[in-house]
């Protein structure tokens, strides 16, 4: 599946993310640079697993930080709040203030936002649900169970960056941040607005880490993507934001365009609920989809940002796509996992600003837990932070529950208009 | 480029079908029933509530995988079938990639993650169910229907409350228009399950009252309105036999001075000669609050949410009522509280405006093919 040709060029003018290794982009980019994971315990639920097997959860005190990245929310309001949503929040907020927009602008230039998501507010919800089963339904408790829908996250942007446009929840299980990103890039080359805030968020919850447990598919050492003694994944939480916009509009307004987004491709498996193709045919068409959409070659691709969760089937097979895909020309390929843990809705959009933060620094971000490459395809891994001088083009792959795949392509900002 | 609708499915408490679905309409049948609610606590309460009829497949859709289908999926499974044979689409024939599906649902597969829950509560954390953790998430709809008939192209899935299905039917329709797919599918679904029921009724949102029982009434503006569930399917083509043609769809929110969509679309020449409004006013206050300001915009609209009952995708409803008015050249009077409302002459042209007090809103225009 190819999205259609963009009929303008689309920057990323703003970054925000929030994750296991801290808040900020230069919490991420410190960790990313010194290989420091921020897996550990997990904490926020009393479990009999806790001890068994690292997550990838956020420390620090998330009431404080909507604090202090200017949000100041009432006691009401944060009540209304999910752990997903003030994780949106705080990413979002940092890319806004990053590209230099107010709630002001945003509502002036009609900003609207999509959002990956995929647990939502279920941390909430499954305990009130738990309480409600034991018999404790007041309706103020029951009432809470609402922050169960995705569409809290949406609102809640809204109310805050003062958002006119549209504000639409997608949910294509791990690949959700990857598709609102690239379909909010869509409604920007289309020139149905200026300006879209885009990204993902997801917090954990008993329903993600019982559920991938459940498969069989955590790993109790941490996630290490593509090696060939990998024992699965960590599940993680976070969020990642981004600020698009039209390159000429940033430009227009003295704005700094950090990269462009440049190609978008999709595709369903159609083949299991679970399991990806076992040749990786959906992963194979979603990057394809990106390169024609932006109009480049596999050889043009300098680093891949692989989805790499360190299960047994999803490195297998996407090791055999990139490998088809990029057979006459090898290319750089980390997963970032190690990091965050896998989180879920949130990881395409994460991994989004790490793409744009390699772009932008030329440097390649290593795949942590590396120790013996995956035998099934010859990939040049990534093993330690690499500098990549003149690095144009990077393809980031997000695939999720139900054949979902999505390949994002992103490019320096001076290559829209002197491609390679 | 142009949209045309050239095939429905419905699953609804008025039937299941598109002719079932007209006649019920045509014959001002209403959905709303008392039903038995099971409650945590052990009890039960009879309240009224629209709750659609069993999804029959009908030979539609083969029993193996009927067998790994919950009651959402399978609602929703069958109304892509239906609408396919409507279109005269056999799926096998298409090339896999250029068949899209893209979904609107507010709360997913509920019935599975209570399911799901229950597990890891009654058996331990250890033994949670990996089957019903799987056919949890949002997706599975999209998910499924892309197993059954074999799509590989764009699968999506898309919760924005009330206007989850319009967001569906716009990214499709945009899919078509920018030739990434040549045939779309295009549904919402929701389902009332009885934890739903018992939130909505706590939340003072679901009415216990038994006299409810004749059906919701758009036009009140109550404490409460009579909660339903169902779902709708369309195939969406650029070209074909068609129902209705789609002149335009807008998204947005009407809660921070955005563009006012409805009066977007209205300037739109494809979109001349309305001649009727819709919305999916439905009888809360909170709702009537909100259509007040809209009707003040673009007229008085009708809802037929009397007929088949109120949910975040009950728009796929209103879709598939207002695609069948144009095809048939027919007016449906909506009914309030089980009454029909005054006879009007067949629209040509129907604006439809959906908004909520969350602050989302969507408008589309659907004309009759001669327009």
């Amino acid at each position: 599946m190819t999205a259609s040709h963009p009929s303008r060029a689309v920057a990323i003018t703003g970054l925000g993310v929030i994750s296991a290794v801290g808040r900020g982009v230069a919490s991420m980019d410190a960790a990313l640079a010194a290989g420091r994971d921020g897996l550990g315990p997990l904490s926020l639920w009393d479990t009999d697993l806790a001890g068994e097997f690292p997550v990838g959860q956020y420390r620090g005190d998330l009431d404080a930080d909507l604090a202090e990245v200017g949000l100041a929310p009432t006691r009401r309001s944060l009540a209304r709040m999910s752990r997903s949503d003030k994780l949106a929040l705080v990413a979002c907020a940092e890319a806004c203030a990053h590209a230099g927009l107010s709630p002001a602008a945003l509502n002036r230039l009609g900003a609207g936002a999509f959002v990956g998501q995929s647990v939502c507010g279920t941390l909430a919800s499954e305990a009130q649900y738990q309480r409600a089963r034991a018999g404790h339904t007041s309706r103020r408790g029951m009432g809470a169970m609402f922050t169960h829908e995705g569409a809290n996250t949406q609102d809640q942007l809204a109310r805050h960056f003062h958002l006119g446009g549209p504000t639409l929840g997608f949910m294509t299980a791990c690949s959700s941040g990857a598709n609102a990103i690239g379909l909010a890039a869509a409604r920007v080359a289309a020139g149905q607005c200026e300006v879209m805030l885009a990204g993902g968020a997801d917090s954990l919850s008993r329903i993600a880490v019982y559920g991938f447990h459940s498969l069989q598919v955590v790993s109790p050492e941490g996630p290490r993507p593509f090696d060939a003694n990998r024992k699965g994944m960590s599940v993680g939480e976070g969020a990642g934001f981004v600020v698009l916009e039209a390159l000429a509009h940033a430009r227009q307004r003295g704005a700094t365009p950090l990269a462009l987004l440049t190609g978008y491709g999709h595709s369903c498996d159609a083949h299991h609920l679970t399991a990806p193709h076992p040749q990786g045919a959906g992963a194979i068409a979603a990057m394809r989809g990106a390169l024609a959409m932006a109009g480049l070659e596999p050889r043009d691709i300098g680093y891949i940002n692989a989805h790499g969760t360190a299960t047994l089937d999803n490195d297998r097979t996407e090791a055999l796509a990139i490998a088809s895909v990029f057979a006459q020309a090898p290319v750089p390929v980390s997963s970032v996992k190690r990091f965050f843990g896998h989180t879920l809705a949130a990881a395409g959009a994460i991994e989004a600003v790490v793409c744009a933060r390699a772009l932008q620094t030329e440097t390649l971000p290593q795949n942590l837990g590396l120790q013996t490459p995956l035998p099934e395809a010859a990939l040049d891994l990534v093993r330690s932070p690499r500098h990549a001088p003149g690095l144009r083009h990077v393809l980031s792959n997000s695939f999720g529950f139900g054949g979902n795949n999505a390949a994002l392509l992103f490019s320096a900002t001076e290559a829209a208009w002197n491609p390679s | 480029m142009p949209v045309v609708i050239t095939g429905l499915g419905v699953v609804s408490s008025i039937g299941t079908g598109a002719a079932e679905f007209r006649a019920a309409l045509l014959q001002g049948r209403c959905g709303c029933a008392l039903r038995e609610f099971p409650r945590l606590a052990g009890n039960s309460v009879h309240a009224p509530a629209y709750v659609s009829v069993a999804a029959e497949p009908h030979g539609l859709i083969e029993p193996r995988k009927l067998r790994r289908m919950f009651r959402i999926v399978r609602m929703a499974a069958v109304c892509a079938r239906q609408a396919l044979q409507m279109a005269g689409i056999d799926p096998s024939t298409v090339p896999p990639h250029r068949i899209g599906i893209v979904f609107g649902t507010a709360f997913g597969a509920l019935e599975v993650t209570q399911k799901f829950i229950d597990s890891w509560i009654d058996n331990g954390q250890r033994h949670a169910s990996p089957l019903n953790f799987m056919n949890s998430v949002h997706g599975i709809l999209a998910s499924q229907i892309a197993l059954d008939i074999h799509a590989t192209g764009l699968n999506l899935t898309i919760s924005q409350r009330d206007i989850s299905f319009e967001a569906a039917l716009a990214h499709g329709a945009a899919a078509l228009e920018a030739g990434q797919v040549d045939v779309c599918l295009v549904g919402g679904a929701d389902e009332l399950t009885p934890l739903l029921h018992e939130v909505a009724a706590r939340s003072l949102y679901a009415s216990l009252d038994a006299a409810d029982a004749a059906g919701l009434d758009p036009l009140a503006r109550r404490g409460t309105t009579v909660p339903g569930d169902g779902a709708a399917v369309f195939v969406l083509q650029r070209q074909g036999r068609a129902l209705a043609h789609l002149a335009g769809v807008r998204l947005g929110r009407h809660d921070h001075g955005g563009p006012d969509l409805a009066r977007e679309l209205l300037q739109n020449e494809a979109a001349a000669g309305v001649d009727l409004v819709t919305n999916n006013r439905d009888g809360h206050l909170r709702s009537a609050r909100v259509h007040q300001r809209r009707e003040a915009v673009v007229g008085p609209g009708v809802s037929h949410r009397g007929n088949f009952g109120t949910w975040p995708t009950a728009g796929a409803l209103q879709f598939a009522a207002n695609a069948l008015m144009l095809a048939h050249g027919e007016y449906y009077a909506p009914l309030a509280a089980g009454k029909p409302q005054p006879m009007r002459t067949a629209p040509r042209a129907i604006l439809h405006d959906a908004a909520s007090s969350s602050g989302v809103h969507a408008a589309y225009v659907l004309t009759a093919n001669e327009q």
